[in-house]
């Protein structure tokens, strides 16, 4: 066993850590964190706009007219609709801001550039017609929103690369002595933001000569399409999930990590479940980032809210009394680091193993609940990760209690699970504390 | 003496604060301690004498020691056991000391 944490230690952490700290993954999750807030006042109109209870139409129909439901969506669109375009401004920013260039300047380029690759072309359907038209002089909603956030990401990234390189190499327009300094200050942008736009025109007017039309369709086919297979299979959510763990059992914070390469393909899963979800369709899609945040990871990475719960109620030794008390606040939040570094989890052989079982059986059951349709999928609603079990099954699902419910299976599948281990531990921790309950080692 | 704590969204962290802050009050120190997202380090490093990380943002570390040398504070990873045992009077002691050095 011991082996096993020393390949932890000695050949996994170091790979993590260097994943982890690569900046342009962390300007990536750090950018797309930026439409969050957004996301989640979005989801609160959502949810008026669709309560599952009898009789809430008619009655917000009779109050407000007909119209009520479109009219409550109107923030829905606001905030949703331009995840790609915030996104590419805060992945610039946060990109800039690594490398100690002008991050607001870097960021203003991005969105231009964005929207340079962007056809200004929006689908039509006439009243009577059958086909819809394509008809100029709109930026189209669609590419605002997720579904353009893998260019807004690809962009940002370049114009930025492009934007320091320029900026560090010191090309930019010198004003002779005697310009005010601030002056000058606000052509530094000019050279490397025309080298930004110039480079995205010429790729725009190549792209138009394929049989792509846009850079939006390419980047769909080449990157979103097989990528969001991948992501939203049970294989690759099994070890997206493992990772998450594996790196937490190193004691890194495994699901900022892993975000910064899924958070594109699961936000973009939670968008299309979201549209569908409006438009009273089937949902597309199992997995999305709620599918994480609030069905697998209760009480925290590795479904510790079921290890908290035997903690308080199960526990002989002191230590696990006091780190009960102390843990079972967090947990009912999400948040397990007490847990993790306390017990500990983190190179702790023992406990690695229900830490790392446990969320992939749990990955394994909610799929099969949704897939069968027993549980209701995910409605696209950002509920945050830190809403506690069983209100934020009901509000992810849109307001079905099959989504709670599923919540208690996984909090049940994770009692089982680490029940006996849990066990293991209490009775060592007793044992070290010479099986008495008034000594040991007094916790916070 | 201002503490700045990092850790990966500020929340487990600012569990630490709570502690930390009431370890100091007990000392009877004057310290401002407060816990950030590691996205937001930058527009807090300008007040903060000492930066704090926790253990499970460690790989941040390299990249924000030269944060900190540029602002000359000095910046270090916490106990992982004091981080999780939430154990504010030691977490205090380690800050006083980096600054002290």
């Amino acid at each position: 066993m011991s082996k096993f944490t020393d390949v932890l230690e000695n050949k996994v952490m170091p790979i993590a850590g260097r994943i982890a700290g690569q900046r342009h993954l962390q300007a990536l999750r750090d950018g797309i964190v930026l439409t969050m807030p957004l996301i989640i006042i979005g989801s609160v109109f959502l949810i008026l706009a669709n309560l599952p209870i009898p009789g809430y139409n008619e009655f917000m129909a009779g109050i407000f007219g007909d119209q009520w439901a479109t009219k409550l969506s109107y923030p829905v669109g606001a905030t949703f609709d331009i995840m790609a375009l915030i996104a590419a401004f805060g992945i610039a920013y946060r990109l800039a801001e690594k490398y100690g260039v002008d991050a607001l300047s870097a960021g203003a380029i991005s969105v231009a550039a964005f929207l340079l690759a962007t056809p200004y072309k929006v689908s039509f359907l006439a009243e009577g017609a059958k086909e819809a038209i394509l008809v100029d002089g709109g930026i189209p909603t669609a590419l605002m929103g997720s579904k353009g956030l893998f260019v807004a990401m690809l962009i940002a990234m370049l114009s930025t690369e492009i934007y320091r390189w320029i900026i560090q190499k010191d090309i930019i327009i010198k004003m002779p002595d005697g310009v005010p300094p601030s002056v000058g200050k606000s052509f530094a942008a000019l050279i490397p933001g025309f080298a930004v736009i110039t480079l995205i025109w010429v790729l725009r007017l190549l792209v138009e000569q394929t049989d792509f039309e846009s850079l939006h369709n390419i980047i769909g086919e080449v990157l979103g399409k097989p990528l969001g297979i991948l992501g939203g299979t049970l294989g690759g959510s099994i070890v997206a999930e493992l990772f998450v763990v594996l790196l937490w059992s190193c004691g890194l914070h495994g699901s900022n990590i892993v975000s910064g390469v899924m958070a594109p393909i699961w936000y973009g899963a939670m968008d299309e479940n979201r549209l569908a979800f409006q438009n009273h369709e089937a949902l597309p899609n199992i997995v999305t980032q709620q599918f994480f945040d609030n069905f697998i990871n209760i009480g925290g990475s590795g479904a510790t809210l079921a290890l908290v719960v035997a903690m308080v109620l199960r526990s002989r030794s002191t230590q696990g009394k006091q780190l009960g008390k102390l843990a079972v606040g967090p947990a009912i939040f999400n948040i397990n680091e007490p847990i993790i570094f306390g017990m500990p989890i983190v190179m702790n052989p023992m406990l690695i193993i229900p830490f790392i079982l446990t969320p992939i059986l749990t990955v394994i059951a909610t799929y099969i609940g949704m897939s069968t349709g027993l549980v209701a999928k995910t409605a696209g609603i950002a509920v945050p990760w830190t809403m506690p079990p069983l209100l934020s099954g009901y509000l992810a699902t849109g307001g079905k209690i099959s989504g709670a419910v599923m919540q208690l299976v996984n909090i049940a599948i994770a009692f089982c699970m680490y029940y006996p281990f849990f066990k293991m531990w209490d009775k060592k921790s007793f044992a070290e504390e010479g099986g008495s309950e008034t000594t040991g080692n007094k916790i916070a | 003496m201002n503490i700045l704590l990092c850790c990966a969204a500020g929340m487990s962290t600012s569990l630490l604060v709570t502690k930390m802050e009431k370890s100091a009050q007990e000392q009877g120190k004057e310290h401002k301690i407060w816990a950030v997202s590691g996205d937001s380090i930058r527009n807090h490093i300008d007040q903060a004498d000492v930066l704090l990380l926790g253990p499970q943002v460690r790989y941040m570390l390299p990249q924000l020691k030269k944060l900190g040398e540029e602002k000359s504070i000095p910046v270090d990873v916490i106990n992982s056991v004091h981080y999780g045992t939430c154990n504010g009077a030691e977490v205090v002691k380690f800050a006083e000391q980096l600054v002290s050095k």
